[in-house]
């Protein structure tokens, strides 16, 4: 399993920062060269964002990065007045906070189950997961459509809610197994010795030392589901079920053809969706960069 | 007693058993359940709405026979191969080792700035799709878009992105959205390479160059190959951000395989055959994840 | 406090594998001391966990004053185990980790103080029960996971390799305070271990396995003078008993190299193939003109203060001799050897068994 691991273990490693060396210092000629290179890069990554700053407090955004030539917050009041955003934020965050909660509650679970069960193919379980996880949502849409319809899960939370769990679990199980690996199987026989049943030496010793592990499963759906837009789009079409993925959709697609975007309104809901992004990833950074190393995330 | 502690035995299995059983049934109902569906709707001219939404005819192989026949699929995979190569393997990944070998480099020569170049491209990673989807909708905007006002700027005329080069806008907005992967695990390989070795390169003559070609390169080699594949397989199911700058057009110049069966099942109505690209769809990705398993599992 | 019974006990892991236990018969009496001695893998902690409730036995009972355990869950058997990791709880402090016990049994806090603070007091560790494990040193965790084991008042303290995380010095000093502890508290203890020195200490009775079966059970001095067979004759000892192929006839035993030596009376063999076993400390270094003394090369001298280890060669065979302080032949030179009778210990060749 250790190769497999092998790509987010890396990844938690580059954040950390290099071995710092005492070093000849850089001369005047490669400090030049490799700050010029540095925003080139910078400037690819950062420009769009750049814009979607100026655009949302502009009145009359355009599509080209500057200075708001008229500087305004009328765009976010428009949101909220004009397109109802405040109750697609909350559908959103009931959404993504349910899923949050279904999914930890089941990778905790299923990790510490798959952490200890006794099977002899037990390997072949934690491949299949693996293979499960690399099964791109976007190819399974039309079924995933066709089924929904039929169970009755269409413009329904309860749909959206676990279709969302179930797209981030095989990644999360397999990382929650392996958080309940590296917690010895002696501290639950110790507890079990001690005359508790397995359930609550469960809750009570092995839980709050995968407290971190939980963390990050609880962080990654929570962002997941957040910012999946695939699943809303064919399973919701009531406006009053409307979450935010689908709020942007169809702003983007409404307001005519795309050179007549209404660029200002849009860039204020796009600040205000990456707001918890930014928050959830931006406070346990490291953490989430390891967690997020799944290679079929954000389709 | 012998049959009472077997019986115990099992019992503490059947416990963890019941704790898998959440997963396991939204896995079967959201993975297996939609791959099985997928394979039963491909032998029926199910559609969308009307008598055959309800009682879905079988039809055979007729949806495979139509589907290997069909121009616009070929045109399809045409186009899925050539942004698999464009955004995943040229740009994602040769980009993402440029990007981790420039910010090793810089970090080991102390160059703060490179914070920056490492924090903007993981912004670009973590935003929603949508967003980066929308982004570039404003970037590629023909007439005042940030990309041709730039190129204005530095004489050159505006270009029609997404209509006379539609292929090369989502390739490089897939590329943006992606690097931070590939140069987050290069940046992590580079680091468990042991400085010992440079140094002892050093001590026996070899020049930057050769130390890079020597050490540095072949270490790299086998995170490369899963990197890739992993990279590969992502980018191959890729739909939001493609729909939202193209939507698969002009004239199917950006569908690719993922497109093609949600606008089959959805435009045309037709989820009998937009379930058939599904399968096919699923059978190529099984195809990629088992050589990406069997290659990770070879260097276990 | 209660007696501990295997009775014909097996357990095997995998069906491709051999038993881990294998067909384990084992009485503890009540308060005794029992020590499962054996080199790793030979199912001493399998045996241990068996009873604990961690493992199941394929086939065979376990009872625990007179009553089986067998599908009882470890919580509802009252034994305490203390694990060679200690397995205390990270994020409890030491006072929590000690009375998680008592608080799974619902005492009322007072009552859990009190006794918490007793055992802590018994252990010397009562400055130690705010911090959390990871604040202690080895020796100190190694006091509140037994702490932790006490505090419940057990009918059985089961110990698996309790001692063999700690340093040379620790360790002894800890497995006389052991012996201490166990006699005042009078509980029924079975001590797994590898180290046949800790076992001779501790042990009012040793219960030597490998691979699985029981080679022999008897008190220290049983097993030290009588070992049932060539295996618990090698295994305990330090140096271990000398092992030399010999031929027997009559009162008389010759080994390949030469040697002959006088077999103990009341021995029986029925074929001349056996093996002769001489304690390092029952081979005299004598004067070279004695009777009946034989002459073997000297090959190194070890002086360890109390004693000197003098290694010889004899024919093929290398022989150790336990001698006093202030014998030190030279190395190369010759010595005579001298044997009493009753030091001679002989072992069937084919099977390995005392005779």
């Amino acid at each position: 399993m250790t190769a497999i691991t092998a790509p987010e273990a890396l990844a938690a490693r580059a954040d950390e920062g290099p071995p710092m060396r005492a070093k000849a210092k850089a001369g005047p000629i490669e400090r030049i060269a490799v700050h010029l290179v540095f925003l080139v890069i910078s400037a690819f990554f950062l420009v769009p964002f750049l814009w979607l700053l100026s655009a949302a407090f502009d009145a009359k955004a355009n599509a080209y990065v500057g200075i708001p030539a008229h500087p305004t917050l009328d765009n976010f009041v428009k949101i909220f007045t004009e397109y109802d955003f405040g109750r697609v934020l909350v559908n959103s965050l009931f959404v993504a906070i349910a899923t949050m909660i279904l999914v930890v509650f089941t990778v905790a679970l299923a990790g510490y189950s798959l952490s200890r069960i006794e099977l002899r193919r037990k390997d072949w379980i934690t491949y299949a997961v693996l293979l499960l996880q690399t099964m791109p949502i976007s190819a399974t849409m039309v079924p995933i459509y066709g089924l929904a319809r039929q169970l009755g899960l269409r413009n329904s939370y309860l749909g959206l809610i676990l279709i969302h769990a179930a797209i981030e679990l095989p990644f999360l199980i397999w990382l929650m197994k392996g958080f309940f690996d590296s917690i010895p199987r002696h501290l639950e026989e110790a507890a079990w010795l001690d005359g508790r049943s397995r359930f609550r030496a469960l809750m009570e010793i092995v839980l709050p030392l995968a407290r971190p592990g939980l963390g990050i499963a609880a962080g990654l759906a929570f962002l997941s589901a957040w910012a999946e837009v695939l699943m809303v789009v064919i399973l919701i079409d009531q406006d009053s079920l409307k979450t935010v993925p689908l709020a942007f959709y169809q702003a983007m697609r409404t307001q005519g053809g795309y050179t007549e975007v209404q660029y200002g309104v849009i860039a204020a809901m796009a600040i205000i969706y990456l707001l918890p992004v930014m928050l959830v990833f931006f406070t346990a950074r490291r953490l989430m960069v390891s967690g997020l190393m799944n290679s079929t995330r954000g389709l | 007693m012998t049959a009472s502690a077997r019986r115990r035995a099992i019992g503490r299995n059947r416990l963890y058993l019941a704790g898998l059983s959440p997963a396991v049934f939204l896995l079967a109902l959201f993975f297996v359940g939609p791959a099985i569906w997928a394979l039963a709707s491909s032998f029926t001219n199910r559609a969308l709405v009307g008598i055959d939404a309800a009682n879905p005819r079988f039809v055979g192989l007729d949806n495979y026979a139509r589907l290997f026949s069909d121009p616009e699929f070929g045109r399809v995979i045409l186009n899925s191969v050539v942004f698999v190569i464009g955004s995943a393997i040229i740009g994602q990944f040769v980009l993402g080792l440029l990007l981790a070998l420039l910010l090793d480099y810089a970090q080991r020569r102390g160059f703060v700035a490179s914070g920056l170049v490492y924090g903007s491209a993981l912004l670009a990673w973590v935003n929603p799709t949508i967003i980066a989807g929308f982004l570039w909708v404003a970037m590629f905007d023909f007439y005042n878009g940030s990309l041709n006002t730039g190129l204005g700027l530095l004489g050159g005329g505006p270009v029609n992105w997404l209509g006379q080069g539609p292929m090369l806008a989502i390739i490089i907005a897939n590329t943006w959205r992606g690097t931070a992967f590939t140069m987050l695990i290069f940046l992590g390989a580079l680091r468990t390479i042991p400085t010992d070795i440079y140094e002892a390169a050093r001590v026996d003559g070899a020049g930057p160059f050769r130390r890079f070609w020597d050490h540095t390169l072949p270490l790299l080699r086998p995170i490369a190959s899963l990197t890739l594949l992993s990279v590969t397989i992502a980018t191959f199911g890729t739909f939001i951000l493609i729909q939202t700058l193209t939507n698969g057009g002009p004239a199917l110049q950006t569908e690719v395989i993922a497109l093609y069966a949600y606008h089959e099942a959805f435009q045309n109505h037709a989820v009998g055959y937009g379930s058939t690209i599904a399968v096919v769809m699923l059978t190529l990705n099984l195809a990629f994840a088992i050589v990406f398993l069997r290659w990770s599992r070879a260097r276990a | 406090m209660a007696d501990v019974e295997y009775d014909r006990v097996w357990k095997r892991f995998g069906p491709q594998q051999a038993a881990a236990v294998h067909g384990l018969s084992l009485k503890v009496p009540d308060r005794e001391l029992l020590v499962l001695l054996g080199p790793s893998g030979c199912g001493k902690t399998t045996a241990l966990r068996m009873l604990a409730g961690l493992e199941e036995p394929d086939d065979g009972d376990i009872r625990i004053g007179g009553k089986s355990v067998v599908g009882l869950e470890p919580k509802d058997r009252d034994v305490a185990l203390v694990f060679q990791s200690y397995a205390l709880y990270p994020h409890l402090s030491a006072r929590d980790n000690i009375g998680y016990p008592l608080k799974v049994r619902n005492l009322s806090k007072a009552e859990q103080a009190k006794r918490v603070e007793r055992v802590a007091e018994m252990l010397g560790i009562g400055h130690l029960l705010p911090r959390r494990p990871a604040q202690l040193s080895g020796g100190e965790q190694q006091r509140v996971a037994l702490a932790r084991a006490i505090v419940r008042e057990p009918r059985v303290f089961l110990m698996d390799e309790p001692l063999s995380n700690l340093d040379a010095k620790l360790r002894v000093h800890t497995r006389t305070e052991l012996k201490a502890l166990q006699r005042e508290l009078g509980t029924t203890m079975i001590f797994v271990t590898h180290d046949q020195a800790e076992a001779m200490s501790l042990a009012n009775r040793i219960a030597v396995l490998n691979a699985g079966e029981l080679q022999q059970i008897g008190t220290p001095d049983d097993v030290y003078d009588r070992p049932a067979n060539v295996f618990v004759a090698e295994f305990i000892g330090s140096p271990p008993m000398n092992l030399m192929p010999a031929t027997t006839t009559g009162d008389t035993a010759v080994t390949d190299g030469g040697w002959r030596l006088p077999v103990p009376s009341g021995t029986t063999t029925s074929h001349p193939e056996t093996i002769v076993g001489l304690r390092p400390e029952g081979i005299d270094i004598v004067a070279n003109d004695q009777p009946g003394a034989t002459l073997a090369e000297v090959i190194t001298v070890e002086p360890f203060g109390s004693e000197v280890i003098v290694d010889v060669r004899l024919g093929d065979a290398s022989v150790k001799i336990r001698t006093a302080p202030d014998v030190r032949p030279a190395p190369g030179s010759q010595v005579a050897l001298s044997v009493k009778p009753s030091a001679v210990r002989l072992f069937d060749r084919a099977t390995g068994a005392a005779l």
